[in-house]
């Protein structure tokens, strides 16, 4: 080898090198960088409980690590004889969006930038026409006259789309209805907030933020643990609280009792009063097939 | 120039050019950001709870004055209290009962203080049936005249709802009527709305009816 072309290779390899460093330096910032036990981690369906514990006792050290607060993160299967319903009263909602915020609280939802599971659309009296619908709306006083309110979340379908279109399997259905996201499966894809009618699914397009503060320490896997960034997440009927027989937080918060929860298999809960002898208008955008089992309902 | 020469050239520029650039990566400031308007965390009275009014169980339960409800501190036992009409046959409630506002129903003949208290012995209700209920009992009351509401109440299809949906876990915790609605004015009250979802621009700028109560 000349000096020349010496001299020329090793410029050229030390540009080339440089330039790949360069390029990579967004790596040096980066502090999520997933551990070998969460990169090896198995899918949910075929962890045995003891893997399941060390991934709890894991998001509890990475959550207290990030937080200053530790968790208690449990795993809750689906109860035999459930299946859940929701049942709201649009002659009885105010659109006040104490669920909304409730909501927030209760599942660690990001605060700046915002992730909100419900959303309140007001429709004018006499229409459903979700084009007409407006979420941002703040008046001084709720209800306004001429207007109705209608919260939207995960309609918790039968037939449910975002789950035929995930490619990794990371959404799937439980056998108490509810349509449940493995956070750490999730590769960030959106193809089921396109597929979702409801627009009911939220993306983490930047690192979430709670304050500690207002950090809720009683977390599930599929529920209210920590996300990070690039993940889906969406309503899942606070499974913290239903899967050990309590009602959601949006059920509880709500001042004026629109909203009813419960166990449609159970002939005497409220649900399948309402659904037996409430009118009740059918479900949301019913032309879509997905059977949602989320029904609004009215007072006569 | 011959061929080597100029290829020589070429990479020489573009070297200096990539090696330029690779200092102003690694010095610069990094890539900039648009800067996303701060959003305020959510006012912790919207987090609240409690029910729109107390019930007067839940008054005596959290031994709150009852001096509201001890009518013969004032009235008279033997006396059955007189009811005072205006020309138009609404009723005039008596200065002693500042927080009363009269407003039962939009027809006007829910005028007499007697549909629901009982003359007689004022510390009771009575529903038109002739029975005489305690405070506590009141939701019979509402439900002599509001049955369908009633119905669905009991049912849990009407009111608000805590606790456990799941009877062999834990209590269900239901609310009265009075916890929602006041008695003598039961419209649901209108009330301030939680903030919506932040629209991102900088509301500021924007100031307005849209910019909400942060």
């Amino acid at each position: 080898m000349g000096r020349r072309s010496f001299l020329r290779t090793s410029a050229v390899l030390a540009t080339g090198l440089a330039a790949l460093a360069a390029s990579l330096k967004p790596l040096l910032e980066m502090n999520d960088f997933p551990t070998m036990e969460r990169f090896l981690q198995k899918y949910y369906k075929e962890m045995t409980p003891q893997d399941m514990a060390r991934v709890l006792k894991r998001i509890e050290d990475e959550t207290e690590k990030q937080y200053g607060l530790r968790p208690h993160v449990r795993d809750l299967k689906p109860v035999d004889g459930v299946e859940f319903v929701y049942c709201l009263n649009l002659t009885r909602c105010i659109g006040c969006r104490k669920c909304v915020h409730a909501c927030v609280a209760e599942n660690n939802e990001s605060r700046d930038p915002e992730i909100q599971y419900i959303r309140v659309l007001r429709l004018p009296d006499g229409s459903l026409d979700i084009d007409k619908a407006d979420h941002f709306y703040s008046p001084d006083s709720v209800p306004e006259k001429g207007y109705f309110y209608m919260p939207v979340q995960c309609q918790q379908c039968k037939n449910p789309p975002c789950v035929k279109v995930c490619p990794v399997h990371a959404t799937w259905q439980e056998n108490d209805g509810i349509t449940v996201i493995d956070y750490d499966w999730c590769i960030g894809c959106r193809y089921c907030e396109a597929a979702c009618p409801y627009w009911a699914r939220r993306f983490n397009f930047t690192k979430p933020s709670i304050p500690k503060e207002r950090l809720n320490p009683d977390m599930s896997y599929l529920g209210n643990r920590p996300r990070r960034q690039g993940v889906m997440e969406k309503c899942h009927f606070c499974i913290q609280r239903t899967r050990v027989g309590r009602y959601p937080a949006c059920v509880e918060v709500c001042p004026a009792g629109a909203r009813k929860f419960g166990n449609i298999l159970d002939p005497n809960s409220e649900v399948s009063y309402i659904l037996r002898s409430k009118r009740v208008f059918i479900q949301l955008k019913e032309e879509m097939g997905t059977s949602p089992r989320f029904f609004y309902y009215f007072d006569v | 120039m011959t061929p080597n020469a100029k290829t020589g050239i070429t990479l020489a520029v573009l070297c200096a050019a990539f090696s330029a650039l690779t200092l102003g990566f690694l010095s610069g400031p990094g890539e900039t950001q648009w800067r996303r308007p701060a959003i305020p965390l959510v006012d912790t009275n919207f987090l609240d709870r409690s029910t729109t009014r107390k019930s007067y169980a839940d008054l005596v339960r959290a031994g709150e004055d009852l001096s509201d409800f001890d009518c013969y501190a004032c009235h008279d036992k033997n006396k059955p209290p007189p009811l005072h009409l205006d020309t138009n046959g609404n009723i005039i409630v008596a200065k002693e009962h500042p927080d009363i506002v009269m407003g039962h129903g939009r027809h006007g003949r829910n005028n007499n203080c007697f549909n629901c208290h009982n003359e007689t012995n004022l510390v009771l209700l009575q529903p038109r049936d002739g029975r005489e209920l305690k405070f506590a009992d009141s939701a019979q009351l509402c439900g002599s005249c509001h049955g369908p509401t009633y119905r669905d109440w009991e049912a849990g299809a009407h009111g608000r709802t805590s606790g456990y949906w799941d009877r062999s876990k834990g209590p269900i915790e239901r609310k009265l009527c009075v916890n929602c609605h006041n008695p003598h004015s039961p419209r649901f009250p209108s009330r301030q709305p939680a903030p919506g979802p932040h629209p991102l621009r900088d509301i500021g700028a924007t100031a307005g009816p849209q910019t909400g109560q942060e």
